[in-house]
């Protein structure tokens, strides 16, 4: 058991490397100094502490909407609505604060609920139809990601434009409800904490709560779990309403930990950045913190890359594109050649390809 | 209301078919490959690919018939690595065609940059556009004329194809099998269907089709690539497929009527209503329709 993850984390250490690689020196071959560009993108991110905190508060909204992806697919739902969620909740947390009239103190927590409430509608309603419906929540979620964008630009363009600045974006978030600096030096916020305790908690729910059980039975045997006379609706919808309520959590707490105005004009891409944590992480809410923080390393190397050399930023992109797939990839990840190779054992029960990962929803 | 006439309502037609056609190219590529039972989530991402390839090989060679044949080409190769994704990596279907996605938008904003030093548009690219097809005699008629006559040459090819891949699916024998694999892939292979053969095969179209529909985005809808500029057509094709019920005349009269949605949006911006909460509708209209579909279909199921 323990050898066996062991292979897999060696197996997930090695794939990852080489991924980075190929996408990288090749990109980095076009530049005049090479090692210089690798160099930068690999070891960068570690000399200067503004870049370290850098990984650190990107890594938050990662972990969140990681965590959001992993416990709606834990239920088996692909419940896609984490990106709009995190956008509309990020958006309501700023209108309820600017236009609300709040004591100071109350600003963040009301601000921070009322966003996850409303922000969590991208997700829940797709589950809602799901549950009611049997409709499909894949393509439900989808279509709402768009509709939470322009209905949140509809709202920035008619309530919260402020007409002084240039640009469409909101008035100032005032100094009050921003949430507290942790680290001089850095932009490392509260927001860390909360999204670290979000994870363990995570956990709690999943593997140690009857809810979080229940859910996991439905997603491994949806069958074994209606024999079993469970509520297998408002399971389904219970685990998208958690889901959804922490990713839109994720976009208040980033916008009251590192934003002065609510700026984003498109859909920011944190919730599918979640999708390839919680993959990574092996929808682990544990892994889910270790998962976070490599990728936005890879995400802070290839800033500093595109700020000192021509290299544009979109190349973390491709990288993250090819961990979602790698990762997924039972020939590799449950390849019983390379396991034995690892293990240094013969396990003869590996012959078999292993049961079907996360079974897709085509039908 | 008066002012809405007959003639008014027609003058519409064009603006419609002139959206639907990407959304139906793409909506009948997601149909193939739903029915060979590896539904095509790739499909944004080989759109934006379409667009990008159909600006930069017209670019290149000066023919936009070149353009239209790369873009069609960069389809297909997708189709196919999102098959080998699935059957040579063992990966998830689903997530393999997120991995795509994430990696067209990426990919061809990088590549954008290298070519032209700019990551928004390709404006310094001299592409080229298809032309409009105007048919000689039709044209003259007055009412039918404008129904009929001087579309883009990519929406006819979406409308003629909705009959082709009809026919194709529910009257060949190659359809048969795609659709046999599709239903129960384990009975397929007893009776002797390569079923890793044909789901490759249906993801190769399945990605020509999209791409099609990408180089109507850059080369017909406008005449240039901008980052993103797919901006969830692909996904409302995905819609207009579910929505379509697995046929191409359903899957036609979905993606007519999120194009008409999308039409009306944006004619209606010009009236001073909100052009933001304009542009939800096309999103909004599939959420709607599937709960309708998904109603009926529990219905019937209760009633058997």
């Amino acid at each position: 058991m323990i050898r066996s993850a062991l292979a897999s984390f060696v197996i997930t250490a090695v794939l990852l490397v080489v991924v980075v690689g190929i996408v990288l020196v090749p990109i980095a071959m076009q530049m005049p100094d090479p090692l210089a560009v690798l160099d930068m993108f690999v070891l960068g991110p570690f000399r200067n502490p503004r870049h370290t905190g850098n990984i650190i508060e990107m890594a938050t909204p990662g972990m969140m909407c990681g965590l959001a992806v992993a416990i709606m697919l834990r239920a088996g739902m692909f419940n896609l609505g984490v990106e709009g969620a995190f956008f509309l909740g990020g958006l309501a947390t700023v209108a309820t604060v600017l236009l609300v009239p709040l004591p100071g103190w109350a600003m963040a927590p009301v601000g921070l609920a009322v966003g996850a409430v409303v922000g969590s509608s991208v997700c829940a309603v797709p589950g809602l139809l799901r549950a009611r419906y049997d409709a499909s929540e894949l393509v439900s979620s989808l279509m709402l990601n768009f509709a939470a964008l322009f209905i949140g630009l509809f709202i920035v363009n008619y309530f919260l434009r402020d007409p002084t600045a240039g640009a469409m974006v909101s008035y100032k978030i005032p100094n009050d409800a921003r949430l507290p600096r942790l680290v001089a030096g850095t932009r490392i916020h509260l927001g860390t904490i909360i999204a670290v305790a979000g994870c363990l908690l995570g956990t709690v729910y999943l593997f140690m709560t009857r809810a979080g059980f229940e859910s996991r039975i439905v997603g491994l045997n949806p069958a074994f779990a209606a024999h079993l006379g469970l509520p297998i609706r408002w399971i389904l919808l219970r685990s998208q309403l958690i889901g959804g309520l922490i990713a839109a959590g994720a976009g208040g707490i980033e916008m009251l930990g590192l934003y002065q105005r609510f700026s984003w004009q498109g859909l920011p891409g944190n919730g599918w950045t979640g999708v390839v944590v919680a993959i990574l992480a092996r929808d682990n809410p544990i892994l889910l913190i270790p998962a976070a923080l490599f990728l936005s390393y890879l995400q802070v190397g290839g800033d500093l890359i595109s700020r000192n050399f021509d290299v544009p930023s979109e190349a973390v992109g491709l990288i993250q594109a090819l961990v979602l797939l790698v990762v997924t990839s039972s020939a590799i990840m449950r390849n019983p050649r390379l396991l034995r190779f690892i293990t240094g054992r013969k396990a003869a029960a590996n012959k078999t390809s292993g049961p079907k990962v996360a079974e897709g929803s085509a039908a | 209301m008066s002012d809405i006439d007959f003639v008014g309502l027609l003058s519409f037609v064009p603006a419609i078919l002139r959206v639907t056609t990407p959304i139906l190219l793409a909506a009948l590529g997601v149909l193939i490959s739903d029915r060979a039972g590896v539904l095509n989530i790739g499909v944004e991402g080989m759109m934006l690919s379409g667009a990008f390839v159909g600006v930069v090989a017209s670019a290149a060679t000066g023919s936009a018939a070149a353009g239209l044949i790369g873009a069609i080409i960069v389809g297909g190769l997708l189709g196919a690595v999102l098959a080998g994704a699935v059957h040579i990596l063992k990966a998830d279907l689903i997530l393999s065609g997120i991995a795509l996605n994430i990696a067209a938008a990426a990919g061809t904003t990088l590549l954008l940059f290298l070519m032209t030093g700019d990551k928004g548009m390709s404006g310094s690219l001299a592409s080229q556009v298809l032309p409009k097809v105007t048919i000689p005699v039709i044209a003259d008629i007055p009412l039918l004329g404008t129904l009929l006559s001087g579309h883009h040459i990519l929406t006819y090819v979406a409308f003629l194809a909705v009959p082709g891949v009809g026919i194709f699916l529910t009257r060949t024998p190659l359809g048969l099998r795609l659709r046999a694999v599709g239903e129960s892939p384990e009975s397929a292979a007893i009776a002797g269907i390569n079923v890793v053969r044909v789901q490759v095969m249906a993801l190769i179209v399945s990605g020509a089709f999209v791409g099609t529909g990408g180089a109507f985005l850059s080369m017909g809808y406008v005449s240039w690539f901008s980052q993103d500029m797919s901006a969830g057509r692909g996904f409302i094709a995905l819609a207009a497929e579910v929505m379509g019920h697995g046929s191409a005349s359903g899957t036609m009269f979905a993606s007519l009527l999120l194009g008409a949605a999308e039409a009306i949006a944006v004619a209606l911006q010009g009236r001073g209503l909100p052009s933001e909460l304009m542009q939800t509708v096309p999103y909004i209209v599939p959420v709607i329709a599937l709960v309708v579909y998904a109603r009926r279909r529990q219905r019937l199921l209760a009633r058997a």
